[in-house]
């Protein structure tokens, strides 16, 4: 019921991955709306074309499907029993305002932001968690950017809850949220300039 | 010219700070208050005076080790930090964990439960002026304590859970005396009833202040008798059952309001239910080991993240552990149940005295080291 | 750093100075300076089984101007050393500090290689005059600590030490 409602809402933004991929976000954003009631199986159709664009960012020209069969991008459900949640989504950072516009329309509440840091893959990622009152399916937003500058755009205007979260996950990890209003240290003293949860961080 | 001069005059406004050293209970917190008279223009609460690094320790300890941790972030109901902590590694690791073992946690938790709300009740009207209560609910508080005390060896940071169970048994005099002490406090919470809720100066000062509706709560993310008190039906513990809690009749109290009344209530309910929780878990206690048959030398979760949330006394108390398959966590990130609810008081705050302010923020209880960690 | 110069009286009067100090050592006013797991049990102590009022400290003032005794409960952070050095020095004399707790003594459990958040010890830059061990301590331990800082004021214990048989 919820989960699959959440789960056909959130696998529309995969779409417009798929489809606009040099079209600005704008056009991909009506989209969005128009197709937010799309049909279980259109939605299927359109993740199975499309067998990981990610992986073939880099490669354009190849249209053929890569060797290994990697799972079709979208929502992923989990095994609840194993990890704790229901739904996992894989974004990249500009779709994540949107999916949390979906989130919020949907009467999730936000339970926590935090960031992990993929030292070997040159990585910085931050973790999103969501949660429903009524209905229980936690549904956990996951995306990453680069160590060396890493920005995500804020969802601050639309959840107030996560301007400390992201706040804090500026302070341990040095992660920048774009157009967040007020960006200071919330957990270490305020001329603080290391960031600790850094695997290479040495006090 | 002089208009502007007029303008500024009377909408003059001065900054001034609460904290970070303000009459015990709460902790270090710092609130930077913009102020129009008595009233409040902008909130800003302001953290990090008693920020210990427990997220970093996770990741420098081995599973084991950081235990002892898990008592100190609210030391008020640590044993509910404890079951959250461990119910998440033994999620990962699949550990089993034996009946008699998960009947001993709730009793444990539960009792934990009460005496952190007969704390906040009595530091509670302690904030609004009223010192007597304070001596009554510690009082029973005492007789809590010694009470686990027995079991567990400590007075306030428990570490009484292992992976995959408890480490000591109670006796016969434990249950005796938990008995006893549920006769006693029954006899005691109408007295409370009468003289503080009733009581026409809590009532003046709580009634219809520090309103927070369910919006507001989930944008906010606010759990726990903060959220019940605005009619969210939401406990961790009836919504998404962990342990052995779906064998136990018990009620949810929420209350619609949503002012700092209806949060009281909540937790004062709450008290009747969780005497309801053990009293059931005492006749139904199963004989049988409290430790794995096998004992468990090394833990080792598989590669991944896991999420567990128990229901602490403040709310719901998430655990978000990264492994990576060796004896210590890659990143171990605890959801604190009073951070989210501390983040709406800027908004929650706009526009009200300041007394009202302060008897928000006790109807929030709060415990800086949780949302500091 | 931890030391304090006191400059000494001028004139000495032997029973006025032991008066002052039995008045001192009875009603010695703890200021409520609880900063985490600790100040529960400096609640517990102040409260009614284990009544800090019969040795005359009860009155627990929020104001530093008032007091004689800080009783350090908790962890320092280095956010917060500031804040605890002003109210330190805003105390009038003749002051007293108790470091109770760990953490007030060394930092505690939270001292590990790489920290980066607290400071490992009141007398890292208060002069403390007793020291409090336990995590947290016990009531009983709080008012042991109260009659070794009454010892060092008046120069003799309130009764006699207990001796185990």
């Amino acid at each position: 019921m919820l989960l699959a409602k959440i789960k056909e809402a959130l696998s529309s933004l995969y779409e417009n991955i798929q489809e606009t991929e040099e079209t600005p976000d704008a056009d991909a954003a009506a989209a969005v709306e128009a197709e937010d009631t799309a049909v279980a199986s259109a939605a299927e159709e359109v993740q199975a074309e499309e067998t990981a664009p990610e992986q073939e960012e880099s490669k354009p020209e190849e249209v053929a499907e890569p060797e290994e069969p990697a799972p079709p991008p979208g929502p992923k459900e989990t095994d609840y029993k194993a990890k704790g949640y229901h739904l996992d989504v894989d974004l990249p950072p500009e779709k994540l305002p949107e999916a949390a516009e979906i989130l919020l329309r949907e009467d999730f509440f936000i339970e926590s932001i935090t960031g992990v840091d993929w030292i070997d893959d040159e990585q910085l990622e931050a973790v999103y968690d969501f949660n429903h009152f009524d209905e229980l399916c936690r549904v956990v937003l996951r995306t990453r950017t680069d160590r060396e500058n890493p920005a995500i755009p804020t969802i601050s205007h639309i959840y107030q809850g996560a301007n400390w979260h992201e706040r804090e996950t500026h302070d341990f990890f040095g992660i920048k949220f774009i157009d967040h209003p007020n960006l200071e240290p919330l957990l270490l003293p305020e001329d603080a300039d290391f960031h600790p949860l850094l695997k290479d961080f040495k006090a | 010219m002089n208009g502007l001069l007029q303008q500024d005059v009377n909408k003059e406004t001065f900054t001034i700070n609460l904290g970070p050293q303000h009459p015990a209970t709460h902790g270090v917190l710092r609130v930077k208050l913009v102020m129009d008279g008595e009233y409040i223009v902008e909130a800003e609460p302001v953290l990090g005076y008693i920020h210990r690094m427990h997220e970093k320790m996770g990741e420098n300890r081995t599973w084991a080790k950081f235990l002892p941790n898990c008592g100190r972030m609210d030391y008020l109901s640590a044993m509910s930090y404890n079951h959250g902590y461990v119910a998440a590694v033994e999620r990962a690791a699949a550990i089993e964990v034996p009946e008699r073992a998960e009947y001993l946690r709730v009793i444990t938790v539960e009792m934990n439960r009460i005496s952190s709300h007969l704390l906040w009740f009595g530091a509670f009207v302690l904030d609004l002026g009223g010192f007597t209560p304070l001596l009554y609910a510690f009082d029973d508080r005492e007789l809590i304590l010694d009470l686990l005390e027995s079991v567990t060896g400590s007075r306030l940071t428990y570490c009484y859970f292992r992976f995959g169970g408890v480490y000591n048994d109670i006796d016969d005099a434990f249950i005796a005396g938990t008995r006893e002490f549920i006769k006693r406090q029954r006899k005691r919470m109408p007295m409370y009833d009468a003289l503080v809720t009733k009581n026409i100066i809590l009532i003046k000062r709580l009634k219809e202040i520090g309103h927070i509706s369910k919006d507001m709560a989930i944008r906010y993310g606010a759990t726990g008798p903060v959220a019940r008190g605005s009619g969210i039906n939401y406990d961790v513990r009836k919504n998404e059952p962990y342990s052995v809690y779906p064998e136990f009749d018990f009620d949810v109290p929420v209350y619609e309001e949503g002012d700092s009344m209806a949060r009281y209530m909540v937790r004062m309910d709450e008290i009747e239910q969780s005497m309801r929780i053990i009293e059931q878990a005492l006749d139904k206690l199963p004989e049988g080991e409290i430790k794995p048959k096998k004992a468990i030398k090394l833990v080792k979760p598989e590669k991944g993240d896991y999420y567990h949330a128990v229901e602490a006394a403040r709310g719901s108390f998430g655990v978000r552990l990264v492994s990576d398959g060796k004896n210590q966590a890659y990143r171990l990130k605890l959801r604190s149940p009073t951070y989210s609810n501390l983040s709406l008081y800027g908004e929650a705050t706009k526009g009200m005295l300041l007394p009202d302010a302060l008897a928000l923020m006790g109807s929030l209880d709060l415990v800086i080291p949780e949302i500091d960690r | 750093m931890g030391n304090e110069v006191v400059q000494p009286p001028i004139i000495h009067f032997d029973t006025l100075d032991k008066i002052l100090g039995l008045g001192r050592a009875n009603s010695l006013w703890p200021m409520t300076f609880g900063l985490a797991c600790c100040a529960i049990e400096m609640m517990a102590t102040g409260a009614a089984r284990f009544d800090l009022a019969r040795f005359g400290a009860e009155v627990f003032r929020p104001s530093p101007r008032q007091c004689d005794v800080m009783i350090v409960a908790g962890t320092i952070s280095k956010k917060m050393e500031p804040a605890v050095k002003t109210l330190y020095d805003q105390m009038p004399e003749p002051k007293w500090v108790i470091a109770m707790g760990n953490c007030a003594i060394s930092g505690g459990p939270f001292v590990f290689e790489g920290q980066y958040g607290i400071v490992e010890g009141a007398d890292k830059f208060l002069p403390v005059d007793v020291y409090i061990p336990g995590c947290p301590p016990r009531p009983e331990a709080l008012i042991e600590g109260i009659l070794e800082l009454e010892e060092k004021v008046t120069g003799h214990r309130r009764w006699p030490r207990v001796e185990a048989k």
